[in-house]
């Protein structure tokens, strides 16, 4: 069940990510992605759409306290988690 | 009006970049400006829709520029044109930036309009097509003020950097500007820019409706010229005190003589022709130069009937005899016009003029024009010692730029 929230995530950055990223797993670091921190914003505001969820916060330090996928696996299945 | 009896320091030109449709650096712009070979055809690069207009100057191909994606996706096209173009200036002029020299360092860009890529795909993508929300970096890569930030970035430029914005004279003004934050003592080098990338959809549209545009080509200063054509592009010059340039061992390729800047103050659209003649006198004079030791004017030549006709008769104003004896030309017939950009890629011209002793023409010239009576350099290139050479930029707005340079001499 979290491999298939995980997976759609990390779908989700793959899209985003630069091409010459790699491999991407829950342990991989945001830095380590290639992808400015306003693109993951985006990223999650993508996820707000799928999932149903509102982050209320400000784009640029919404997610500065992340530092690998699975970090905002997690942010997500709790924001998911209290809507539900 | 000159600054009489303040001593101002020399600024000196050590670098150059460029990027337009002549080509992807200074030396693929300037030989395509010798031949007269000029860069205007079909646009192919953007979506045009159902516009009638159908060509500009376009740069086909972009040059491997190796910048990172991360930094790429916060960057709008005329973002990317000044860095690429800065970059090629700043390594010419052999910059190396440690922690004091960088916060002696800067950049002034001037842009016209401003980063139109994703406020396009924002409208379409909300509008046609329904997407929820604006990209998330609309504001920073849509700012005007985003290619001097891009460029202080790119290069750690830790002094002045900053936008300025004078609709086609904006590369002059910004000219005009980087040298007074030297010459006020606030930084040792600055990079001065013009860059723009209008070839979008929503841009060229709201030319088209203003019945400027040409439909083959640009003409400046032909008795059958039909009107102007929108390029794109950046140049860059960097600009330094002269003995920080001398210190460090510097080639200097050129002097930056002066600048003079006026406004019509009587349409947003119609030029006078006071206006353009204050800006050139008032250069002139800043420059500490007379009529005849002009060899080179970089016309504005914006290629429609009124400009072309005004600024000849505004040359002749300033310049009374000596206007017969010297060459004028509008490249804006290879580049077309690239708005903001437009006066710093012609400010390569006057650099290579001056250096190289050649005055690139006037490209599609067909018929003379006796209401544009100077020696226009029709369609090839002309040999002759150019000691200074002014580029001039008028506005809509009326706000008018003219920037001189001239061969360095170490007296």
């Amino acid at each position: 069940m979290s491999d298939e929230l995980a997976a759609t995530i990390i779908g989700k950055i793959k899209t985003h990510a630069a091409p010459e990223a790699g491999e991407i797993t829950l342990d991989t670091r945001l830095d380590e992605l290639g992808i400015h921190s306003l693109e993951l914003t985006e990223i999650v505001f993508e996820l707000e759409d799928e999932f149903g969820i509102e982050i209320e916060t400000n784009a640029i330090d919404a997610w500065s306290s992340l530092s690998n996928v699975g970090d905002l696996v997690e942010a997500v299945r709790g924001l998911v988690g209290t809507r539900a | 009006m000159a600054a009489s009896g303040v001593e101002k320091p020399r600024i000196v030109i050590t670098g150059l970049g460029g990027i337009c449709a002549l080509g992807t650096d200074v030396s693929a712009i300037w030989e395509a400006m010798r031949a007269g070979r000029s860069a205007i055809g079909p646009i192919t690069t953007t979506p045009l829709h159902e516009l009638k207009v159908a060509c500009g100057a376009e740069i086909a191909r972009m040059p491997d520029h190796g910048i990172e994606h991360k930094r790429l996706m916060a960057m709008d096209r005329f973002s990317l044109l000044a860095v690429i173009a800065a970059r090629e200036a700043a390594a010419q002029a052999g910059l190396s930036l440690d922690a004091d020299a960088s916060a002696r360092a800067g950049a002034v860009i001037g842009s016209g309009v401003c980063g139109w890529e994703m406020i396009e795909d924002n409208y379409r993508g909300i509008l046609l097509e329904g997407r929820p929300r604006a990209n998330i970096f609309s504001v920073p890569r849509g700012m005007t003020g985003a290619p001097s930030g891009q460029v202080s970035m790119d290069l750690g430029l830790r002094g002045p950097v900053f936008s300025v914005t004078s609709a086609c004279a904006s590369g002059n003004h910004a000219i005009a500007s980087a040298a007074d934050q030297i010459a006020l003592g606030r930084a040792d080098v600055m990079l001065a820019s013009g860059t723009e990338a209008p070839l979008i959809w929503g841009i060229l549209k709201g030319w088209e409706a203003m019945r400027v545009l040409a439909k083959d080509t640009c003409r400046p200063f032909s008795a059958d010229r039909e009107g102007l054509v929108i390029g794109e592009g950046a140049g860059v010059v960097v600009l330094e005190r002269l003995e920080h340039a001398l210190a460090r061992g510097a080639t200097i390729l050129a002097e930056y003589a002066g600048c003079g800047l006026s406004a019509d103050a009587t349409d947003i659209v119609a030029p006078t022709v006071e206006g353009p003649a204050a800006a050139m006198a008032g250069c002139l004079a800043d420059a500490r130069l007379a009529p005849e030791d002009i060899d080179y004017i970089n016309a504005h030549g914006t290629g429609t009937r009124m400009n072309d006709e005004i600024e000849t008769r505004a040359i002749r104003l300033v310049f009374g005899d000596a206007a017969d004896k010297l060459s004028v030309s509008s490249t804006k017939s290879m580049h077309g016009h690239c708005l903001g950009a437009t006066a710093a890629l012609e400010m390569i011209a006057c650099v290579k003029a001056v250096t190289d002793g050649i005055v690139p023409p006037t490209a599609n010239h067909r018929v003379p024009d006796p209401a544009c009576d100077l020696d226009v350099t029709p369609n090839v290139a002309r040999v002759r010692e150019v000691r200074a050479a002014i580029s001039n930029a008028f506005a809509f707005g009326g706000t008018n730029a003219t920037v001189a340079v001239k061969a360095y001499r170490s007296q």
